[in-house]
């Protein structure tokens, strides 16, 4: 990928595989280049640019500066036009949120700034373990792994909902890109098995306190933020376990951990960003976005309700969906894994396994909440009652992502096939097991099974509906001047939340339900860095006696020093 | 070709009496239970009545209900009787049996138990939410387990479908394992909490308050309610076969042999009714559990999966 400098730049000339470009470094310029990696990437990318687009920032200066950015990033064929797609993706993003709100604008910037510092020294640095590390640290703060991802469902819902989309979609999957790009390719030589084990942990993490927290938050934006923690955790301990078989010498795992991976990737690039333009649509129809004063959207926004279904079902992973197949990977990439290494590994992968199935039962529990509380029941304020359906351009951009999902969903065994180069270039010489998962054949199952009990009812049994007022166990009916019921009485987001609360969160959160990384890390960091100001200021506000004192100490040990060198 | 046609009959003739004899074992387990309390307990059949007569009810829809209403029952109903399709019962070999993987039907059975949750919240009156929260919570660590036994299954059997992990364990000369029996404790444990049967919840219940299965159809009636009731039966089915096929599935036919098939069909319905008695026996000896007590019984079925990984670990290693 980097590439010597000894061909002078010329706008237009192709050397060797890349393209340069007249602008960049002195001497050595701007390259572009195309493989099968950055092609799978700029496929998962370039759908939600367009629907992002068809759905609303279409006249946004820094969104398009984004979008192009995160193109130039996955083009990129050298570590300059990485490094400077990445950074202008970084400050574009930041822009976007910082017009949505300021609030996490600046814990973003730092995040952004932590990032460029590890991963600037990192793409200079030799194939090595430290260099790994960094990219490791640069990439996964910008793509949200734990421990660096307390700042991702703070920033990710602030800017309008289009930008949302492209950051959770996309922007994760550009720093994925890197990940991947140095671990596999670049580092690929000198890789150790545990720099896998490494990913994998922090996948796992990720995978946990994602589900958990997106269970938990009343905010519909911020939980999808949440959701999108947990895909990127998922994304990680595919990779993990691929890197680590890799670098064991197992390609036939490592390729089946890619695939469910690369899959993964492909899937919550086409579900996640049409639930983020719903979200947008649903606070641009009632003026808010938290669960506890929506409720039965279906009504209102029954288009918008049928799609927001179907992205939640990729969410959830739920069979015959789009987040099916990539599951169904990486669970068995983990099954096979358990079976390789050492006893502890294969007690840590089983474990790995327990938390995997933890979190996908509680992320169709974070699925069902959603549609449940948001979309169905009865109205909890007067603006969830009143609300219209989104306009046209939503509906055309999440219609296009829901379609695309539709071959995801059905033909997962073309997508891999698709995919074959990839698999190829990153684990060279593997030949990966086809696919086990049949969604055709149990979808002619279960249609058959519908259809055997639609008919069957309509033959036998008593024909037609009769709209009554609800049981409720014989509650009354609510008052006149309240058409919806009292509100109270509806089961909220939060209630809904509170067994799992209970039973679960008080032993993975911090007290309070706080993120344990921003309980642990972020918090004395900030402790720490209030301390140093306040020496700082101290300093700053010293008499001028203190100064000269400072002054003449730092003097006379300077002078010690260099006697003392002067004299040994 | 032949082969073809056996395998297709008898996959065709476990389908038919899945679905068939789904209310007889419910209907079996029902009385078998009040007979052991004392009670006469309604006839064996009374499950099929119930069934008719939800066909001769009307549908009462509530006022608000969205549009997505009928929608839930079907979808819980399909992914159950997709489930029932997958889980061989008489005989190994059948068409579905590639189809088949465990994952897949912990997915099915994860489709039908969101169906039924938003079921619950579709009128969005208390009861159906709080029931739906519930399931939430049991589910997180039924599923966890259900996935950590799959470990100890795929490592031995070495295939991931249940119909390669019971030909296996059917085949091979694997004696007692200690691993495999931790591996039924927690396997029955998510059995009951799936089903919906004591100790996490009581099929037989009347009040709102403690029920979880029963208080999410609250709203539903007349034929949606029948598909429902009927996916609960199937669902009992489908556990049972599951149970039976993977940890008993000596005598089982093979689909492409007819002569095996006698065999199978009478040890497959002494197996049915061994685990119906086993289960009734189970329910009339404990109590129902508070709602947060079912997560630690379901958390030592966690546990107890990683513990028979744990020792299939353990023994491959001694072994060599």
């Amino acid at each position: 990928m980097r590439l010597p400098a000894r061909r002078l730049v010329c706008y237009g000339l192709v050397v060797g595989n890349s393209f340069a470009l007249m602008f960049g470094l002195p001497g050595q310029g701007m390259h572009l280049r195309l493989d099968a990696l950055s092609v799978l990437f700029l496929c998962i990318l370039v759908p939600q640019i367009v629907a992002s687009a068809l759905a609303e920032r279409r006249g946004s200066i820094a969104f398009w500066v984004f979008a192009g950015a995160m193109v130039l990033t996955l083009l990129a064929g050298d570590a300059f036009t990485l490094i400077f797609g990445f950074e202008l993706m970084s400050a574009a993003s930041w822009l976007l949120v910082l017009r949505g709100d300021a609030r996490p604008a600046t814990l973003y910037a730092g995040m952004a700034m932590f990032s460029a510092a590890c991963l600037i020294p990192a793409v200079f640095l030799p194939a090595s373990s430290l260099a790994f590390m960094l990219v490791l640290l640069g990439a996964g703060a910008k793509a949200g792994l734990a421990p660096l991802h307390f700042w991702l469902p703070r920033a990710h819902p602030a800017p309008p909902a289009g930008v949302s989309a492209l950051m959770s979609g996309g922007m994760v999957k550009v720093s994925l890109y890197i990940l991947i790009r140095y671990g596999f390719i670049e580092f690929g030589a000198a890789a150790q098995p545990w720099w896998g084990s490494v990913l994998i942990v922090a996948g796992a993490a990720s995978v946990l306190i994602g589900a958990l927290r997106a269970m938990l938050e009343v905010e519909l934006k911020t939980m999808l933020a949440c959701s999108t923690v947990e895909h990127v955790g998922l994304i990680a301990v595919g990779l993990g376990i691929a890197l680590r078989a890799k670098a064991m010498g197992n390609l036939d795992l490592a390729s089946l951990a890619l695939q469910g991976a690369l899959l993964c990737a492909v899937a919550h690039g086409l579900f996640k960003p049409m639930l983020f333009l719903g979200a947008g649509a649903v606070k641009k129809a009632t003026g808010t976005t938290s669960l506890d004063w929506l409720g039965g959207l279906m009504r209102g926004m029954p288009r918008l309700g049928l799609l927001m279904l179907a992205g939640a079902a990729g969410m959830a992973a739920l069979p015959l969906g789009p987040g099916f197949a990539p599951e169904f990977l990486l669970l068995h990439a983990v099954i096979k894994a358990a079976a390789t290494g050492g006893i502890l590994a294969r007690i840590g992968f089983t474990a790995l396994l327990a938390g995997l199935g933890l979190s996908a039962a509680l992320a169709l529990g974070a699925v069902v909440r959603l549609i449940g509380i948001g979309f169905l029941g009865r109205p909890r304020s007067l603006h969830a009652a009143a609300a219209g359906d989104a306009n046209r351009a939503t509906l055309a951009g999440m219609g296009f992502l829901a379609a695309l999902c539709v071959p995801v969903a059905l033909l997962p065994g073309v997508v891999l096939g698709m995919m074959e180069p990839v698999i190829q270039l990153l684990a060279p010489n593997s030949a990966p097991a086809p696919l086990s998962y049949a969604p055709l054949s149990l979808f002619l199952l279960l249609a058959a099974a519908a259809a055997a009990a639609f008919f069957g009812l309509r033959r036998f049994a008593v024909r037609g509906t009769r709209e009554v007022p609800a049981w409720t166990c014989g509650f009354g009916s609510p008052p006149a001047w309240l058409p919806f019921g009292d509100p109270l009485t509806q089961p909220s987001a939060t209630g809904f939340a509170e067994p799992v609360r209970r039973a679960i969160a008080r032993g993975v959160l911090a007290p309070q339900g706080v993120d344990p990384a921003e309980a642990y890390l972020l918090f004395p960091l900030s402790q720490v860095s209030l301390r140093l100001t306040r020496v700082a200021e101290h300093i700053r506000r010293s008499t001028i006696r203190q100064r000269l004192a400072f002054v003449f100490v730092a003097l006379v040990m300077f002078l010690l020093a260099l006697g003392l060198s002067e004299g040994g | 070709m032949g082969m073809f046609l056996l395998r297709l009959v008898a996959t065709l003739l476990h389908i038919g009496l899945v679905f068939a004899l789904a209310p007889l074992l419910m209907g079996l387990v029902t009385k078998l239970r009040a007979r052991l309390l004392g009670r006469r307990g309604p006839p064996v059949v009374q499950p099929y009545r119930n069934l008719r007569r939800l066909l001769h009810k009307t549908t009462l829809v509530p006022d608000t209900a969205t549009d997505l209403y009928p929608i839930w029952p079907f979808v819980c109903f399909t992914a159950t009787a997709g489930a029932a399709m997958l889980v061989p019962g008489f005989s190994l070999g059948l068409l579905t049996a590639n189809v088949g993987d465990f994952i897949t039907l912990i997915g099915l059975f994860a489709l039908a138990r969101g169906a039924t949750m938003l079921a619950g919240m579709e009128s969005g009156f208390g009861f159906g939410g709080a029931a739906a929260a519930r399931e939430a919570l049991f589910s997180v660590f039924a599923e966890a387990a259900l996935l950590v036994i799959l470990i100890s299954f795929v490592l031995i059997a070495h295939s991931p479908t249940v119909d390669g992990v019971a030909a296996a364990f059917r085949n091979g000369q694997l004696g007692i394992s200690v691993s495999l029996g931790f591996a039924l404790a927690a396997m029955l444990a998510v059995a009951l909490t799936e089903t919906g049967r004591i100790p996490a919840d009581n099929p037989a219940g009347h009040l709102e308050l403690a029920m979880v299965h029963e208080a999410m159809l609250l709203e539903y009636s007349g034929r949606f309610l029948l598909l429902f009731e009927y996916a609960a039966m199937l669902r009992l089915m489908v556990w049972m076969c599951l149970i039976g096929t993977v940890f008993f599935p000596f005598g089982m036919a093979r689909a492409g042999e007819i002569l095996t098939w006698p065999g199978g069909l009478v040890l497959w319905a002494g197996k049915l009714g061994a685990m119906a008695v086993v289960l009734s026996l189970f329910e009339i000896g404990t109590a129902k559990m508070r709602v947060f007590r079912v997560p630690e019984f379901l958390g030592v079925a966690v546990l107890l999966g990683v513990l028979a990984g744990v020792f299939l670990f353990v023994a491959a290693r001694i072994g060599g």
